[in-house]
């Protein structure tokens, strides 16, 4: 199953210059406990999704929104340059085709 | 009587019962019409607005411009202001200008001065800078007081000194401060969000915990509801809990989307550091009131032993060019990576001959890698590539120049099976190469652990 088909919300965005944040959102205790238990969520897994060194991705369930946040270094410091994506809005396209 | 010294006549009613109004999450873009007219009916004791962020990148720090346009900007500022003054309640607004260093909140001021004159408004004004003495900031550097944020280098003296502006984020303090001097309206400089919303609420000596929660939540307006907007809301702090009233009807507070909203550009969803502590939020409760009402309790605030700044500084690194074409030829599309450096290899000898690379000429391939890097090209490949040519120069001349080199051989380079001869690229229009000002980067971005706050962020009064 893809994490689209679970997710009610899938979205990237700078938390300071620096990280990048990606929150999924689900809509039920049953879709978020299906998408946490997925190996395609451990850190390793999307250490490698993005390109990443292993040990730099956090992956932090937040029960009370039945969300998920990804957490990672930005490659390029927001507004740096050679910069591609200011704000970090749109850095979880990988996440559109990910089978969980 | 002064609007702040009226809600702290009844303060003992009010901390039982106190009314926000988070009216705009960033102030200068426009604030819907009908929920602002919903919130003011609502009578709030307060009205408060964010007016930056450090989203938007360096430039605006690192210029002194603001990101909203001037005209938007000063009747969203007019607005809040009519509306204060006729409630006779407090507004407080936060990072100024949107960066909130001394030109963003010189620029804001003089709207603020100009709306008043013009509509013969008259109110107690509180203006509070956020510019670090730089003197300051380096005796920090030399004593080990300031360590960098996330993957940031240690900050150095010279970094200090090279800053076209450096400022800190104030705290509740600094607003509080303002409030003790009867100002109506504080603007001010760089500012935590929560600032602007948990002032009043400490001031008649609400629990700081739960305040400091709403605070964190109503500086975004109606961000936190499902689906989530710029509507003004209204929180009601009742004591140790508080509750959610998006004032555009079709917006509903809900348990799950606001504390979902605890996630919004956080790295860390439990914590929220402040100037003056820190605010857990995991022990927070969410409870519905009604379909698009929820009450938020739970939250906790620890004091901080020693007070600590967040430090912004953004520097001038060059002047920037762009130019602007696209491509709908496959065989341009296929080879176009190696086609930009082989061109950017013909531009270096032409523009500099003998002499070292005094600029940066960088390649976005929207279609390709625009936007995200991917590790491979799109199969089959896109039917048409836009790029997006960048260079970073010294003077806006010379990145001019180096940008229409760089255009008129990429519309001719040649490279093996070229069938186009006559041109490689489409141009939407002429010139298709724009100077686009100056760039800056976050030099900045760093803790600075000091004695006192106060005297960081002066609060400066004058009467209208």
């Amino acid at each position: 199953m893809k994490l689209v088909e679970l997710a009610r919300t899938v979205r990237s965005k700078n938390a300071g210059p620096l990280k990048l944040s990606l929150d999924l959102l689900f809509d039920d205790e049953a879709a978020y406990h299906r998408a946490l238990q997925s190996p395609a969520l451990e850190p390793a897994a999307m250490a490698r999704l993005y390109g990443r060194p292993e040990g730099t991705v956090e992956i932090l369930p937040y029960p009370a929104a039945l969300a998920v946040k990804i957490v990672m270094d930005r490659l390029v410091v927001s507004g740096d340059i050679g910069d591609r994506d200011v704000y970090g809005a749109q850095q979880h396209a990988p996440l559109l085709d990910l089978e969980l | 009587m002064s609007a702040v010294g009226k809600l702290l006549d009844r303060r003992a009613q009010l901390r039982q019962c106190l009314k926000a109004l988070g009216a705009s999450g960033q102030l200068g873009y426009g604030i819907p019409e009908k929920s602002l007219a919903a919130g003011l009916a609502r009578e709030p004791d307060y009205i408060g607005a964010d007016m930056g962020s450090i989203d938007p990148g360096p430039y605006y720090l690192g210029s002194g411009e603001l990101a909203t346009a001037p005209a938007t900007t000063r009747a969203d500022l007019a607005r809040l202001l009519r509306a204060a003054r006729k409630l006779d309640v407090p507004l407080l607004i936060g990072t100024a200008g949107s960066a909130g260093a001394s030109p963003h909140l010189e620029k804001t001021l003089a709207m603020v001065r100009d709306v008043a004159r013009e509509e013969g408004l008259h109110f107690r004004l509180a203006s509070i800078r956020a510019d670090m003495p730089r003197q300051l900031v380096k005796q920090a550097v030399r004593s080990g007081r300031v360590t960098p944020i996330d993957a940031m280098s240690a900050l150095s003296e010279a970094d200090v000194d090279a800053a076209d502006h450096l400022v800190g984020q104030m705290g509740t303090e600094a607003f509080c401060r303002a409030l003790r001097a009867e100002a109506d309206v504080v603007i001010a400089g760089r500012a935590c969000d929560t600032g602007i919303f948990a002032a009043v609420p400490a001031l008649l000596g609400c629990p700081i915990g739960p305040a400091m929660h709403m605070a964190k939540i109503v500086e975004c307006a109606s961000l936190c509801c499902v689906p989530g907007g710029r509507d003004p809301i209204l929180a009601t702090l009742e004591g140790d809990s508080f509750v959610l009233d998006s004032m555009n009807p079709e917006r509903r507070a809900t348990p799950m989307s606001v504390a979902a909203h605890s996630l919004y550009e956080q790295s860390d969803p439990d914590r929220v550091a402040e100037p003056e502590g820190v605010l857990l939020v995991r022990s927070a409760r969410y409870e519905a009131i009604d379909e698009r009402r929820t009450r938020v309790s739970g939250a906790e605030w620890f004091p901080a032993a020693a007070p600590t700044i967040k430090l912004e500084g953004s520097v001038l690194v060059g002047e920037r060019a762009v130019l602007l074409c696209g491509s709908c030829d496959q065989r341009v599309i296929a080879r176009i990576s190696d086609i930009l450096a082989e061109v950017s290899e013909v531009v270096r000898g032409l523009v500099c001959r003998d002499e070292p690379e005094d600029y940066r000429l960088i390649f976005r391939v929207y279609g390709i890698n625009g936007v995200y890097d991917w590790p491979a090209p799109p199969d089959p490949l896109p039917r048409e590539i836009f790029i997006l040519g960048e260079c970073i120069a010294p003077t806006a001349e010379r990145a001019s120049a180096v940008v229409r080199t760089t255009k008129q051989y990429l519309l001719h380079h040649g490279f093996p099976g070229r069938l186009s001869t006559a041109g490689n690229i489409a141009f939407p229009f002429t010139p298709p190469e724009l100077s686009a000002g100056t760039a800056y980067r976050f030099n900045v971005y760093h803790i600075m652990q000091v004695d006192e706050l106060a005297p960081l962020f002066p609060v400066e009064i004058e009467d209208l």
